[in-house]
């Protein structure tokens, strides 16, 4: 007995039937996982497709925007002075730059480069925020109130603080300059609206930046269904 | 090494853009606009003047270049080269069709919708089902 349980082949159809019965049960099971996998995956093209749309509209009200302030802005200038012949044509490197992070092994439709806008030779944070910088004075720490003697952390939160009051008061005058020359092209004195439309385009970039990434994600997902 | 992607990982690149004067004007206020040694630039202006074949050449060199990973392209513009622009299947650099000021976006006409718009079909997905 023991043995023709062991050796379920030798006892005839029912035990047969009881393993048929298994067999559909995980196959129904791995074809539900399967299903379910496919659904996850088309809800998520699904959401980068309408992600995609919902960029596409807010580019198109930033660039508007640009557009319009760069009317008036030659409106009140002059055409003369806003004008592509005024182009500097001499060697430059651009100012605004991207950084692409690609996987160099995978095939070109399995490929999902991230793109980051590097503003006016300044990194900016990726969406992702693996590179975040650590804030000052981020630990919670007892703060001591009419204390003659301040304890040592103090002092190093303190330093932490102005240090990064500085760093972003060098970061606003670097991306200030920067702008001033990307507007000297058009002159020394140019309208505001020209500096309004440089702002609008610069929202634009950041919007195109991130419907770069929301394509690779729609391409991906649309690889992954198609397999 | 083989094997190794136009674009090494974390390098920097280039913003190229065919489009109007203005929208033109506007990126390269934004600090986009390079110009190389020989004189290339990132960008080409197009105008009732420029001809099919000038954007062609536009298009196929930056699609080719490198240092450059994003090309933005006016839709009304890459309707002009359309059949150019929907066989590219790249993923860098990325083409991007941007509205124009006298040509809003269609998305019907967007190279990248066009080519996933099937999965929309309810025929098509019914029969993948079964």
């Amino acid at each position: 007995m023991a043995a023709a349980v062991e050796d379920p082949r030798l006892l005839g159809s029912v035990p047969g039937a009881e393993d048929a019965v298994e067999v559909d049960g995980a196959v129904e099971e791995g074809g539900r996982a399967r299903d379910g996998d496919g659904d996850e995956e088309i809800l998520r093209f699904m959401d980068s497709v309408d992600g995609y749309l919902l960029l596409m509209d807010s580019l198109s009200s930033a660039l508007r925007q640009g557009w319009l302030d760069l009317a008036s802005a030659r409106h009140s200038m002059g055409p003369s002075r806003v004008s592509s012949t005024l182009f500097n044509h001499q060697e430059q490197s651009a100012s605004t730059k991207l950084q692409v992070v690609d996987d160099a092994d995978l095939k070109p439709s399995e490929s999902k480069p991230l793109f980051t806008l590097s503003k006016w030779g300044l990194q900016e944070e990726s969406a992702s925020n693996n590179g975040a910088p650590v804030q000052a004075g981020s630990k919670p720490k007892l703060r001591h109130r009419g204390s003659a003697t301040i304890p040592e952390d103090g002092k190093h939160e303190r330093d932490a603080i102005t240090a990064e009051s500085s760093t972003c008061v060098d970061y606003s005058s670097h991306v200030q300059r920067a702008r001033s020359k990307a507007l000297s092209v058009f002159g020394g004195l140019v309208s505001p609206k020209l500096r309004t439309a440089q702002i609008s385009f610069e929202t634009a970039l950041e919007l195109i930046v991130e419907l770069a990434n929301s394509r690779s994600n729609m391409l991906a997902s649309f690889s992954q269904i198609k397999e | 090494m083989a094997g190794r992607a136009n674009i090494p990982t974390n390098s920097s690149a280039l913003i190229a853009v065919i489009a109007d004067e203005d929208t033109v004007t506007g990126f390269l206020l934004a600090g986009v606009g390079n110009v190389d040694l020989r004189k290339k630039t990132n960008y080409l202006i197009v105008d009732n003047k420029t001809t099919v074949k000038q954007i062609e050449d536009a298009f196929k060199e930056f699609t080719s270049r490198e240092d450059i990973a994003i090309v933005l392209i006016s839709q009304y513009v890459a309707n002009m080269i359309r059949f150019l622009v929907d066989g590219y299947n790249k993923p860098v650099p990325a083409i991007l069709e941007i509205p124009s000021k006298d040509h809003p976006y269609d998305p019907a006409h967007d190279s990248v919708l066009s080519r996933v718009k099937y999965l929309f079909s309810s025929e098509s997905v019914a029969s993948e089902r079964r």
